[in-house]
């Protein structure tokens, strides 16, 4: 009994330390912010490690997590609605300080990018950043988000007509490849 | 912005996703706290036993009766239920779920029909609690709001729409916890698209969404280029069969249902009045 739950500790250690940077990224946009990010992805992990033996056994655990960690930044942004909605400059969303014209045009970018999807309803923000970061299907995407795939393709068509048109962020897309 | 660009104006899908990535690149990745991780896993898990270990609730009915309800997965660790209402507490305050009609109709026969269950916002764990517990015999769970506490001062809907013989059960489409600050205004609208038939993949013909409690009118646009105009309920249509916006008592918005004609599907909804 020890022996197997020591083992299925140690398989859960090895999942945290493989899933962590995807997920930390995923929770950086869904949460706008690095320390909220790194909340958002622990307490994501300590709900799947309570559900684990679960969780392994399950054909897809990615789906399992990613569910996990929809609901929980649902959560949290209802509690933190009107911090993150108000009006900020970037000290709290951008981290970086850039030292060279690119450095500081990425992080404007970022900055901009950030900043418009912090502006999101929540529901539009998940869609499009499972559907077009994750790249999820809507059917996957309507499965993390507990609704339907209607609903996904609404709210991520909305939140991508919203990103649109910001003509700051309109302006940062090369044709065909990276800024 | 950097020297050189070419820029899309149009901004593909394509260029969501770069923008998407490069902003994701933006984080600081450091060692995953394995041990951390552990450590709070372990402590819900507890907490959660203890939580079901204390599952005997009391729910106040609206007669003023005491009904004892539990929450599921107790796991066989019970205590003797609480038989007294906490002193605190006002009467009634988790009163069963108030349950209104959004809208109603026929399809090709078959009666089909939208609801809304609205439960009051607790003012403290206790009241979340046994909200949480009168939810749960009602088969509805708050996404939200898995702790108690996460529900204290919202309120939690549930939009549930069925056809034919499974009309009167429904299946839930959308559901979330507001408070009063949630208000919407002007033209804001939220909408939500899915088949007529819930057990079907058919086209996205029902749309249910909210609007501010101001707005007047709803168009839905629909995909052939067609659309259908939801008028604000006035006094002699609140009560009646009609596709209307209509305002729901605890819930901080308005709401409307609209009906795409058989052949086509949901465009896109605005408030135009």
């Amino acid at each position: 009994m020890g022996d197997r739950k020591q083992a299925g500790d140690e398989e859960f250690r090895a999942f945290v330390v493989g899933r962590w940077p995807r997920l930390m990224r995923t929770a950086f946009l869904l949460a706008g912010e690095q320390h909220a990010a790194e909340d958002l992805v622990q307490s994501t992990l300590e709900r799947v490690y309570v559900a684990w033996r679960k969780v392994a056994a399950a054909d897809d655990p990615e789906a399992y997590v990613r569910r996990v960690m929809i609901n929980a930044h649902a959560r949290r942004h209802r509690r933190r609605l009107r911090e993150f909605l108000a009006p900020r400059d970037d000290s709290g969303i951008v981290r970086e300080v850039a030292d060279t014209g690119d450095r500081i045009s990425q992080a404007e970018d970022r900055g901009v990018l950030l900043k418009a999807l912090a502006q999101l309803p929540p529901r539009q923000r998940q869609a499009v950043v499972l559907r077009y970061w994750e790249d999820l299907t809507e059917t996957q995407a309507a499965e993390a988000m507990g609704c339907s795939v209607g609903a996904v393709k609404s709210n991520a068509a909305k939140g991508i007509a919203k990103l649109r048109a910001i003509p700051e962020l309109s302006g940062t897309v090369m044709v065909g490849g990276r800024k | 912005m950097g020297a050189g660009r070419e820029f899309d104006h149009g901004m593909t899908d394509r260029g969501i996703a770069l923008l998407l990535a490069d902003a994701a690149e933006g984080v600081e990745i450091g060692a995953a706290p394995t041990q951390a991780v552990i450590r709070g896993g372990r402590r819900r898990r507890a907490r959660r036993w203890a939580v079901a270990a204390a599952t005997a609730l009391v729910v106040v009915g609206s007669s003023g009766a005491l009904a004892v309800t539990a929450l599921p997965g107790g796991g066989g660790q019970r205590v003797a239920p609480a038989t007294q209402v906490p002193a605190s507490r006002t009467p009634g305050v988790a009163e069963p779920v108030a349950r209104h009609l959004l809208a109603v109709g026929v399809d090709q026969g078959r009666t089909w029909q939208v609801d809304i269950d609205v439960w009051p916002a607790p003012r403290d764990a206790t009241e979340a609690r046994a909200l949480l517990a009168a939810m749960a015999a009602y088969g509805e769970y708050p996404a939200d709001a898995d702790e108690p506490s996460a529900l204290v001062g919202r309120s939690a809907y549930f939009v549930r729409h069925g056809i034919g013989e499974a009309e009167a059960d429904g299946t839930l489409t959308t559901e979330a916890t507001t408070t009063g600050a949630d208000r919407m205004t002007g033209t804001d609208i939220e909408t939500v698209a899915v088949p007529l038939d819930p057990t079907t993949q058919g086209p996205q013909r029902l749309v249910i969404g909210h609007v501010a409690t101001t707005a007047r009118q709803v168009t839905c646009t629909w995909k052939d280029g067609t659309t259908t105009e939801v008028p604000r309920a006035t006094g002699s249509d609140v009560d009646s069969d009609d596709q209307v916006i209509r305002t729901v008592e605890g819930s901080p918005y308005a709401w409307f249902v609209c009906l795409a004609p058989q052949g086509t599907a949901f465009e896109s909804a605005r408030v135009t009045q």
